[in-house]
């Protein structure tokens, strides 16, 4: 019997993400909450398709930190804007 | 837990050949850029950038989004399955990915037509400017992916790669899994998040 391999269950999770961000988009949701929770989520998918993905995890700290920033740097900024339109 | 993980994995440099990753650096700088100049540009007239983003089919959006993490998730049991010197099988990995990455293509062909056809275009408004050059920049990117992918499956159709030689494999995937990674944020920047 063939074991179910991790990039699976990441690809499970990754397809699980979007669908919920989908949802959200639907019910066209807006607020600080609902965007916090989408950019967490858009953290996680993006962390793991570096990780799992692109092979990171396995890779010395100098370049995951290169693309753990880029994440972090961007994703932060979007919320930070995001958090200007709404005031 | 982080430790006992980290010592049971051999660290290593990154996958693939060196200069793609100066390549896929570069790359992610100029999207981060592009991402946060829409952001910012979004606060100063919220009310016409949601009013836009509404006439946009978040269908297209989402099923693009799926159909390129499965197309990422191919490329990953390709690499594995030329990592165990299984060459036929990463070829078929190879072509089920660059089916995905086509269907990505014509959905966004699709999705401009569509925009097109109602007199939308870069002129129209900056959520416009904004949304039909972040896609269009991300769509050449698609298509050199697939460019790479399909390269890489010809030379591993002939034998070129095995479980010894396989950087070329890698190179070609990092670079696919960059162009899933941009999309992945620029999904719900244009899509979703209002």
């Amino acid at each position: 019997m063939s074991q179910i391999r991790p990039c699976t269950y990441v690809w499970f999770i990754l397809i699980l993400l979007t669908v919920f961000a989908f949802v959200v988009g639907k019910l066209e949701l807006g607020g600080i909450t609902i965007i916090a929770t989408i950019l967490l989520s858009t953290l996680i998918k993006g962390q793991m398709v570096a990780d799992y993905f692109m092979g990171l995890h396995r890779v010395r700290w100098k370049w995951k930190i290169i693309m753990y920033s880029w994440l972090l740097l961007v994703i932060g900024l979007i919320g930070f804007a995001y958090s200007l339109g709404l005031k | 837990m982080v430790n006992s993980i980290s010592k049971s994995q051999p660290q290593s440099d990154l996958p693939g050949d060196f200069a793609i990753w100066i390549f896929i650096f570069a790359e992610l700088l100029v999207f981060g850029i592009f991402f946060i100049a829409y952001a910012f540009a979004r606060s100063y007239d919220v009310e016409l950038f949601n009013a836009s983003q509404s006439t946009l089919t978040r269908e297209f959006g989402a099923i693009n989004t799926i159909v390129l993490i499965t197309s990422s998730f191919f490329v990953v049991r390709a690499v594995a399955a030329i990592k165990n010197d299984s060459s036929q099988i990463c070829v078929n990995w190879l072509g089920a990915a660059l089916f995905m990455g086509a269907i990505f293509l014509v959905i966004k062909m699709i999705e401009f037509y569509g925009k097109f056809s109602e007199g939308i275009n870069m002129s129209t408004n900056t959520f416009y400017m904004f949304y039909l050059s972040l896609t269009f920049f991300h769509f050449m990117h698609v298509i050199l992916g697939m460019v790479i992918l399909t390269a890489i499956l010809f030379k591993a159709r002939q034998g070129g790669y095995s479980a010894k030689d396989h950087t070329g494999v890698e190179t070609g995937a990092s670079y696919w899994h960059m162009v899933d990674l941009v999309w992945i944020i620029l999904f719900p920047l244009i899509y979703i998040i209002r």
